[in-house]
């Protein structure tokens, strides 16, 4: 009784949000113990941190469309900002470190920019951010397929260059490279939350906008400037998928709209704007990739993993619209 | 009370009725007696258990513990149907109409006319409607216009007149005043006076006193889920002192000095939707009141001062400077606030902390480079809100938790910490209970003494009549009339607004 009472108190003293992102890192941690009676192997430091790897990819997306969730929006383009992100790095370095930085500049600038398009369109033109960022996945798909001949031009068969591929593949300290790409992107994202008049007008916003408005926020700048952040982690997750597996090919994006909402999603974010944290999506990205690993190291099927996928997604959803109306 | 009316037989009875929500107890051990032929008011502050004990008697909500009974049988009300079974309407507060529906499929909402075949065809519903509409004449509302595009009056009109027309023995209407107009209500007060004279009761809600006094029979006043006292007759101070538990002198805190003519806004000719010209000066620790009926050009002149709706023509000087506010953040910087009419939903953010909406306004100034000098912004709410004498369990906890005049402060200490000179009030106390109302009263007269100006527009003339210094009467989006302090009343103000209509 008293343990219970204790731990009932603890979590009634953190925010239905922190309680979530709790929920996350505890549904982590029981998944890899699951994996490991499925497989010793599994919580080995090596799978461990590979699962992470992968997990930071997903988590990358998940940034991006954690910032939007936060105002209640969405962002359905980033398939295909991915994509071409993955394509335009690789094609316009030509695979040669000399003109690495100019690629990464390029292709990092395109994602925002198309990122500020769907911002713009859902503020000034008022297109609802579903049916805007759809259509554009579909202009971006279009012209990437369009411009590339369909992966048949000259320079689309280029890698990307060695030292994006080593950022792929490093590590430092006994950490993969990209987890320490991740743990800045984190540091980075809760700071831009917490600290900066960016971040509190963000939840200002998602939480009312007209009032947002009333209050002399700058709701337009914010919202584009969001959408902008969704476009630019976008194509750094393509710029660092393509790093690792070297070649970008057609439809790499396309797993990571689903997973990247989901973790956003399992990380505790209401879908209706205002409430949440990155910290939660890192959690939820890490928690999804882990699910996929343990359901592989169980040698489910691919269908079966999809059906399990979308039971556990709504079974959560559930459960945190229960304790909504609990609190 | 007395042998007489214990002999009469009540027509509605509640008894020790109880209704929690979580850990919240909305209505404990409250009783009310209602008979026939009488109209029974309940008054009290928001959250005093209303609304509630309302939904509890038609059938909405279940109570927890207690007894309802209906023309003295206990009334099992599981469903609103069981009520309406037993001839109990209810008109809520929040309009329970289809939006996308028209207004004829609402009126009829299942009893709608059927042919042989059992169906039914919008032309039949159309002509049903309007039989209805005719007997209590309602000439203005199409039955074939949907719901969604219709005005929140002519929506309230609507659920009035379907509850009507099912001849109730108890009526129940929950501040059904707080989205009409003037004449809607005199038109509703007409009809509620038919049910009574027919023998029916009519219970009702309204946080307007003059609409109390001008047509209950017998009010009884709440205060934290029940009842503490019925009367035939009550006078408003007396009521105020009831229902807060405190003695409140008066209602109306006394009018702040003259001001010296030192225009802190001058606006000359300004236009735009349905404001067609506006001129006027407001000075400096004045409460410049703007009277008249909704519709003819106060919302317009409000936003567009704040910069939030585009102007067609006109100029506006603020300390003698031309300023051409595009948007809310350059008014804001120019020192004009508005608070709204709906705190909870254009003012503050409710989920966020007492802190974070404080500081709203100020958080570019409060900042380098974008990062939050959050040190800073924590004393300086901490600070606003010991000024204000806020009543909050500490800054953390969400606004959504504060009572009505604490969360009026919240957004009254947001555009002081943001050094605005220039309140706009827009109808901040429609749908507002006694006691808040009194702080709003209380905190606009501070504002004024201090030397800010105050433009002040009520859809209830009384206030104006009390609070203003001068009312500016609009009409069809012209200054109809400019009424001085001196023999101001609310009749005045009223007859100001009506003079085109009145005279033909």
């Amino acid at each position: 009784m008293s343990g219970g009472g204790t731990r009932r108190r603890v979590l009634a003293g953190l925010s239905p949000t922190g309680r979530r992102v709790l929920y996350a890192y505890g549904a982590t941690v029981l998944l890899f113990l699951l994996g490991g009676l499925v497989r010793p192997g599994f919580i080995q430091a090596t799978n461990v941190l590979t699962i992470l790897t992968v997990a930071m990819f997903v988590g990358l997306v998940a940034a991006g469309q954690s910032f939007v969730i936060l105002i209640g929006g969405i962002d359905l383009s980033v398939p295909w900002v991915l994509n071409a992100a993955a394509i335009l790095l690789a094609t316009s370095s030509g695979g040669e470190n000399a003109h690495a930085a100019a690629a990464l500049a390029l292709t990092l600038g395109m994602g925002a920019l198309v990122g500020v398009a769907n911002g713009i369109g859902v503020t000034v033109l008022g297109v609802p951010a579903v049916v805007m960022t759809l259509a554009m996945n579909g202009i971006m798909e279009g012209l990437t397929l369009g411009l590339s001949g369909g992966m048949t031009c000259g320079a689309c068969a280029s890698y990307a260059p060695p030292l994006v591929q080593g950022l792929a593949h490093g590590s430092l300290l006994g950490v993969p490279a990209p987890l320490w790409l991740w743990l800045a992107v984190i540091g980075l994202i809760s700071f831009l939350l917490q600290a900066t008049v960016f971040g509190r007008a963000t939840y200002a916003i998602g939480t009312n906008l007209r009032a947002s408005e009333l209050a002399g926020l700058r709701v337009r700048a914010t919202v584009i400037g969001l959408y902008g952040l969704s476009g630019l982690t976008a194509a750094l997750a393509g710029i660092m998928l393509v790093g690792f597996g070297g070649q970008a090919s057609l439809g790499m994006g396309e797993p990571y709209l689903f997973q990247s909402i989901a973790a956003v999603v399992i990380g505790g974010a209401s879908i209706l704007g205002g409430r949440g944290h990155y910290l939660g999506a890192v959690a939820g990205a890490i928690c999804l990739v882990t699910l996929i690993s343990v359901l592989l190291a169980m040698n489910m099927a691919e269908y079966g993993r999809s059906i399990i996928y979308g039971v556990i997604i709504l079974v959560l959803l559930l459960l945190y619209g229960r304790e909504a109306r609990d609190g | 009370m007395n042998d007489a009316e214990g002999r009469r037989a009540a027509s509605l009875e509640a008894v020790s009725v109880s209704k929690g929500f979580g850990g919240v107890q909305a209505v404990s051990g409250a009783s009310l007696t209602a008979f026939p032929g009488e109209v029974h008011a309940l008054v009290g502050e928001n959250g005093a258990g209303k609304s509630t004990l309302i939904k509890l008697i038609g059938g909405r909500l279940r109570a927890d513990s207690g007894i309802i009974r209906y023309q003295g049988a206990a009334a099992a009300l599981k469903t609103p149907d069981a009520a309406h079974r037993q001839g109990c309407w209810t008109v809520f507060q929040e309009l329970t109409l289809l939006p996308a529906m028209s207004v004829a499929e609402n009126l009829l909402l299942r009893r709608e006319p059927r042919d042989v075949f059992g169906l039914t065809s919008s032309r039949r519903l159309r002509q049903a409607a309007e039989v209805v509409f005719a007997r209590f004449g309602i000439r203005d509302i199409d039955p074939g216009a949907l719901v969604e595009d219709l005005p929140l009056a002519d929506r309230q009109v609507i659920e009035i007149v379907r509850a009507l027309s099912h001849d109730p023995d108890i009526l129940l209407l929950d501040e059904p005043t707080s989205a009409l107009m003037a004449r809607e209500t005199a038109w509703l007060f007409g009809e509620v006076r038919r049910l009574r004279d027919a023998g029916r009761t009519v219970i009702f809600t309204s946080h307007r006193w003059h609409e109390i006094s001008a047509i209950a029979d017998r009010i009884t006043v709440f205060r934290g889920g029940r009842d503490v006292g019925s009367f035939t007759t009550l006078d408003e101070d007396e009521a105020v002192t009831l229902m807060t538990g405190q003695r409140v002198e008066a209602l109306y805190p006394p009018r702040p000095p003259a001001p010296a003519p030192a225009a802190a806004l001058a606006v000359a000719d300004l236009a735009g939707g349905r404001l067609a010209a506006a001129s006027f000066t407001l000075n400096r620790g004045e409460i410049l009141g703007i009277g008249g009926l909704a519709g003819h050009g106060h919302r317009e002149l409000f936003l567009m001062l704040f910069g939030a709706m585009p102007r067609k023509a006109g100029q506006i000087r603020r300390d003698g400077q031309e300023i051409r506010p595009r948007s809310p953040r350059q008014a804001i910087r120019a020192g004009i606030a508005l608070v709204p009419e709906d705190r909870k939903t254009e003012g503050l953010l409710l989920p966020l902390s007492v802190g974070d909406n404080l500081t709203l306004a100020v958080l570019g100034r409060e900042s380098r480079l974008g990062i939050l000098r959050r040190r800073r912004l924590r004393t300086l709410a901490a600070a606003m809100a010991a000024r204000l004498k806020v009543r909050m369990p500490d800054i953390t906890s969400p606004v959504g938790a504060l009572s009505g005049g604490n969360q009026q402060k919240i957004l009254l200490g947001r555009w002081l910490l943001a050094d605005c000179a220039v309140f706009l009030f827009y109808d901040v106390t429609r749908g507002v209970d006694v006691a808040t109302k009194h702080e709003i009263y209380e905190l606009m007269t501070a504002l004024a003494r201090d030397g800010r100006a105050i433009l002040y527009y009520s859809s209830d003339a009384e206030e104006l009549a009390h609070l203003a210094h001068r009312v500016l009467v609009l009409r069809e989006g012209r200054i109809a009339a400019e009424l001085a302090a001196s023999g101001l009343n609310a009749e005045r103000i009223v007859a100001a607004a009506m003079h085109e209509q009145a005279a033909p």
